[in-house]
């Protein structure tokens, strides 16, 4: 049976490195996604990205298992993120990184192509969304979080996150659709 | 939350987006900072034990013996002062001069100099004076400003209060300035305050009226 997430964290406190091993190798796709589809840098995804690991790192004595790991995660991911955003106007990137976002095998080059253009909508619907919205449908999709979890990472009413993934997902599909 | 097939939808095709990861490089710094951060543990906060474990009685009664010893240097710095003071000396003058902003202690200023003839009088307020100076001088080698500057304030008012010499100078005083009635009473007071004190003849010429 695999160790939880919070038994990995209280065990690297103790100082067992090989459990943070195992507990980065759980998170670190979807924390990267959901970091860098946040801010669509690559570059500024990366350097938030281990800023956040940073801080795990630096809070692992301070570490209590009340709430789920993921949830104190990705709460710190929040507050970098926020940081990031009161200093920098959030940049939309443009059509080319959405392309390359969508590029995948197809044997079909029309259908290829036709593919390609829906995940380039998808994609800038994506990115084009508010930054509350987008967080909320991050953190559902990546981290696996429920509403109630979302609002205690991003300090919001649980009302108002159901709100925001209702807005996001219905922007997405009416990018999806449409085409 | 959202429609449960445009839920799924949205999902599928945000799957879709690709499964992105950190570069291998960045997988190893921060693995690397985790364990040299597991390696550099706090010291652990648990009482000594064995031999060490009288650290923290000794510890607790050199902190009591220091709170008590400091406490009775203070109230010995104390004491003379309020022994020395008559009942009638007012003690709220003190306080008002020591509270006073160093900057424009205008009540101060006018004070000093009527302490200033008591000074070299004998009489019963010159050992007080002296006493109080001593405490000063004290204080100040004992590295206590506050208490150094209070002593000297506290010997004029001494002199000021007890010294005949120095009352009959400055009845002397308002006689000259021509403040006759004042000095007249003043003449009356000292006279039913130190009934046995024998004025010298050429200081009653000085200080009765002609």
């Amino acid at each position: 049976m695999e160790a939880a997430d919070e038994a990995l964290m209280a065990a690297y406190s103790g100082g067992d490195a090989a459990a943070f091993d195992v507990l980065y190798a759980r998170h670190r796709g979807a924390l990267f996604r959901f970091v860098l589809r946040a801010v669509k840098s690559r570059a500024l995804a990366e350097e938030l990205y281990q800023d956040v690991w940073i801080r795990v790192i630096e809070a692992r004595h301070g570490y209590a298992p009340t709430a789920r790991f993921a949830t104190w995660l990705y709460t710190i991911a929040h507050h970098r993120l926020v940081d990031h955003w009161r200093r920098h106007e959030l940049v939309l990137a443009g059509e080319e990184q959405a392309a390359e976002l969508a590029a995948g095998p197809a044997s079909d080059p029309a259908r290829r192509a036709e593919a390609r253009e829906a995940l380039e909508r998808f994609a800038r619907a994506l990115e084009a969304l508010p930054h509350a919205q987008r967080e909320a449908f991050l953190l559902h999709q990546e981290a696996g979080l429920t509403a109630l979890e979302i609002a205690a990472v991003t300090g919001s009413e649980t009302e108002a996150v159901k709100s925001r993934l209702r807005y996001a997902v219905a922007k997405l599909k009416a990018a999806t659709d449409h085409g | 939350m959202a429609d449960h097939d445009d839920d799924l939808e949205v999902s599928r095709r945000y799957r879709e987006l690709g499964p992105e990861e950190p570069p291998p490089a960045l997988d190893a710094r921060i693995l690397a900072e985790a364990r040299r951060a597991a390696q550099t543990r706090p010291a652990p906060l648990v009482p000594p034990t064995g031999r060490r474990r009288w650290y923290f009685p000794v510890a607790a009664a050199a902190v009591i013996v220091l709170a008590v010893a400091v406490t009775a240097q203070i109230e010995r710095e104390q004491r003379p002062d309020a022994e020395a003071l008559p009942p009638s000396a007012p003690p709220v003058e003190t306080k008002k001069e020591s509270a006073a902003p160093p900057a424009a202690p205008p009540k101060l200023a006018p004070r000093r100099p009527a302490a200033k003839p008591a000074e070299p009088q004998p009489g019963p307020a010159a050992p007080a004076a002296e006493m109080a100076d001593k405490r000063a001088a004290d204080a100040a080698a004992a590295g206590a400003p506050a208490a150094a500057a209070r002593a000297p304030m506290q010997a004029s008012n001494l002199a000021k209060v007890q010294s005949p010499e120095a009352e009959l100078e400055r009845i002397a005083q308002l006689r000259r300035d021509g403040k006759d009635d004042e000095a007249d009473a003043a003449l009356k007071e000292f006279r039913r305050r130190y009934p046995d004190f024998k004025i010298p003849e050429e200081m009653l010429r000085r200080v009765e009226r002609r």
